[in-house]
């Protein structure tokens, strides 16, 4: 019977192990509509800017969504847009010329744009399907000077499909912040930046199917990051702070929350230096929102402490938990010496560990035993003084 | 004389009321008897434990309360038949803490033993302690390994920690993370150690952190976090994959909702395996189940041996998987075809075979802070791991010795 039963588990495994490798936990699916749309001929780079009725956007800034030339219809644009974003205006130019809102019903829609308005239609005006909806995400780009025109060239590693038909590629539109940028299907794994008319470019680039800023040497070496280093390069501020007297050597850790980049390598961080009005200073990165202030070798500290970025900031610690933070530098008087905090041992913050704490119900209770017992005390004593007296009474 | 001596009995009586209104309250052969059952379960959990607890009405009432805190609140009053509960629904971790103040019953001596072989043989490994069994197991939970399919398609996940590691050089770059997880997190680290043969703490509650194993996990998983972010406490790790910023973790299959609101395709597979060793990264088990207190076993016995054998039902353990990702401990749960369609519990069933039902003597509530001191030295202070581990089993070793 236990060989039957073995038999049995052993197939149950086998029959599970086939079903866990590995497996996919399907994410939750937008529903989309096609919105084909034919615009005047001077129309050029048409966008659409979509909303609902409750204000929320499709798209994170003007001129929204670039539309798509439909290759089988000619004057045709298209976009695929979240069935939620019923209201839309279509523009063009760079966002200088627009339609009124036009409300749509949340179903695939064809607008004709003329000198005299837009009208909705919900039946095809154009011929064969709307090509299918591919998600897509943005390459940025910036490159030498040298490099007149950059394309990208993209594909899917190893299967060598492409994104485009021909090298080499689609040309990376200039931006306003000195990126070009271009889009490429979500399925695509390597790239090339390339220019002058293809005749310089970078060796592949293997990337994931994200947002992504690639810098180009005029020699074709880059380097690549999936957050604007832009937005990255913010310059140093300087942390003032006020700690405990008797944290000893106090010490500054700092880190980006919440892709948990540190400044330092290794814990306690870097010392503070003697700055003015009292004032313990360290300069840091600009990119810094979360800080630690520690001492005695980093065994006591404060807890996370979350500051703006890019600004000088003034923080007073009073305790591990106990501290105030400023923009500007706050007048501290001379006799507001910051106190002496007890010492307390580095616990780092776990789900697991539980803290000791009486509970409301448990002390209640307590407390309603201790009025219990004291009231028989009371009353034992009370009855020993009248037996006391009786008995003195009846002598 | 004899209107003192009732004054006195009027007292005594006053007081006995004042302490029977506590949360529990005493049979009474003219009403429903009250059951009261502590938790810190998620409203899904709760729903579906209550839709069955109210079918043993109107002859019991069982009142599912939900206790912030619960295990200080029950070492506080577990002793107090007037504060404390009837049951609680709990992990196993504590059962050794509860079992050693006195305040548990053998779960034994409420339902015949022959029951318990339906369930998972590690479920009522980590329900015993001393050799008697304290806990009805109604679901476990295990970490996952949890992939976004954008970024690392079903064909490339890495089936050993090699290759995890090749991954991890090859796609950690501009920001993006090839895997991350919460490293300097003993939880979490427990995995690595297991895996390579190596404990926290041993079934008789012996700290293990200098033994050759564990140094030789934590020296090997220090070079996989040397590829992770600094910081990796929860928040991080986990705005990190829901963000699109890592290709891979390891965590609770609570992390899974989440995600999949994100819009992120989420896979699931088994851990990877060490090449060392040709074991898996084996993480904790924590089985979740119902402790009786042995003031209820004793003075509601009928009552309690009614919940729990209403908890014996698969049925319970079925639904709490459909509506929670809750993972079975009855094995004939794993032959319905609505378990066995579900990825998430199935890949917890898998890594179920390897994981390490979490030791449930007491001492390991004080091996938490030093093993989390130990990692925080290796991993992020960069400290000889040797002289460390050596360190902190000095440190847990004090730490117990102060317990007794």
């Amino acid at each position: 019977m236990k060989k039957i039963v073995r038999r049995i588990s052993l197939a149950i495994l086998t029959v599970m192990m086939v079903v866990l490798t590995p497996q996919a936990v399907s994410a939750v699916e937008e529903t989309r509509v096609a919105i084909n749309v034919q615009v005047p001929e001077d129309w050029t780079n048409p966008c659409v800017w979509a909303w609902d009725t409750d204000g929320n956007n499709a798209f994170s800034a003007w001129p929204g969504g670039e539309m798509e030339a439909n290759p089988s219809n000619d004057g045709w644009y298209y976009i695929w847009l979240p069935s939620w974003a019923t209201h839309v205006i279509v523009n063009a130019n760079e966002g200088s010329v627009q339609t009124d809102e036009l409300i749509l019903d949340g179903t695939n829609a064809w607008i004709t744009i003329t000198a005299d308005g837009a009208e909705i239609s919900y039946d095809a005006m154009t011929e064969g399907e709307t090509p299918a909806y591919v998600e897509k995400f943005t390459i940025y780009a910036k490159v030498d000077e040298t490099w007149e025109n950059p394309s990208l060239w993209a594909w899917l590693a190893p299967d060598g499909t492409n994104a485009f038909e021909s090298w080499p590629g689609a040309v990376i539109k200039a931006g306003e912040t000195g990126w070009y940028s271009v889009k490429a299907p979500i399925w695509v794994n390597s790239i090339i930046i390339n220019a002058n008319e293809g005749t310089v470019q970078t060796a592949d680039i293997t990337i994931d199917p994200a947002d992504v800023w690639v810098t180009v040497q005029a020699d074709g070496t880059f380097d690549f990051s999936y957050t604007d280093p832009d937005q990255a390069a913010v310059p140093n501020i300087t942390v003032s702070i006020m700690a405990p007297a008797d944290w000893a050597t106090p010490n500054l850790w700092a880190w980006s929350a919440p892709d948990g980049t540190n400044v330092y390598t290794t814990w306690p961080g870097e010392p503070l230096a003697e700055g003015e009005n009292g004032w313990l200073t360290k300069e840091i990165p600009g990119w810094v929102n979360s800080i630690i202030v520690n001492g005695n070798e980093g065994t006591v500290q404060t807890t996370d402490i979350a500051i703006d970025t890019g600004v000088n900031t003034w923080i007073v610690v009073t305790g591990p938990d106990a501290f105030e933070v400023y923009y500007e530098e706050p007048v501290i008087e001379a006799s507001a010496e910051v106190e002496e905090t007890p010492v307390v041992v580095e616990e780092p913050v776990q789900e697991e560990v539980e803290v000791m704490e009486e509970t409301p119900e448990s002390s209640s209770s307590n407390l309603l035993l201790y009025i219990v017992g004291g009231v028989i005390v009371v009353a034992l004593i009370a009855v020993a003084v009248v037996v006391i007296n009786k008995k003195r009474n009846n002598k | 004389m004899k209107k003192i001596i009732s004054l006195i009995l009027l007292i005594v009586l006053v007081a006995g009321m004042q302490t029977g209104c506590g949360s529990t309250p005493q049979p009474d052969a003219s009403g429903p008897i009250t059951i009261t059952i502590w938790h810190d379960k998620e409203e899904a959990v709760v729903t579906v434990l209550q839709k069955y607890l109210d079918t043993l009405e109107p002859e019991i009432q069982v009142v599912l309360e939900n206790k912030s805190n619960l295990t200080e609140a029950l070492k506080m009053v577990g002793n107090n038949p007037s504060a404390a509960p009837d049951m609680y629904f709990f992990a196993h971790d504590k059962i050794g803490v509860y079992a050693e103040m006195g305040i548990l019953a053998p779960i034994t001596d409420l339902i015949p033993e022959e029951e318990l072989s339906l369930y998972m043989e590690n479920t009522i490994v980590a329900a015993t302690y001393k050799e008697t069994i304290y806990q009805l197991p109604i679901y476990y939970e295990t970490l996952l390994f949890i992939y976004n399919r954008l970024y690392m398609s079903d064909e490339v996940v890495p089936k050993t920690t090699e290759e995890l590691y090749a991954y991890m050089e090859e796609k950690t770059r501009g920001g993006h993370y090839g895997f991350v997880e919460q490293h300097s997190t003993p939880y979490y680290a427990a995995g690595w150690i297991n895996g390579y043969g190596g404990s926290i703490l041993d079934a008789d509650g012996e700290p293990k952190l200098n033994s050759e194993e564990t140094i030789e996990a934590l020296t090997y998983h220090k070079k996989f976090v040397d590829l992770m972010p600094g910081e990796t406490e929860y928040a991080t790790v986990n705005t990190l994959f829901r963000e699109g910023m890592a290709h891979s973790t390891i965590a609770g299959p609570w992390l899974i909702p989440t995600i999949r609101d994100a819009g992120i395709d989420v896979g699931v597979a088994a851990m990877p395996i060490i090449d060392d060793t040709e074991l898996p990264i084996s993480p904790y088990m924590g089985v979740q189940g119902i402790q009786v207190l042995k003031y209820a076993a004793e003075n509601k016995t009928e009552a309690v041996k009614s919940v729990l054998t209403l908890f014996l039902q698969e049925e319970i353990q079925v639904e709490l998987a459909l509506a929670s990702g809750c993972a079975p401990a009855k094995e004939a749960c794993y032959e319905l075809d609505s378990i066995m369609s579900d990825e998430v519990v199935m890949a917890m069933k898998e890594t179920a075979e390897h994981a390490i039902p979490m030791p449930n003597v007491p001492e390991l509530d004080v091996m938490w802070t030093v093993v989390g001191n130990l990692l925080t030295d290796i991993n992020m202070r960069g400290e000889d791991v040797s002289e460390s581990a050596t360190k902190a089993q000095n440190e847990a070793l004090q730490l117990i010795e102060n317990m007794q």
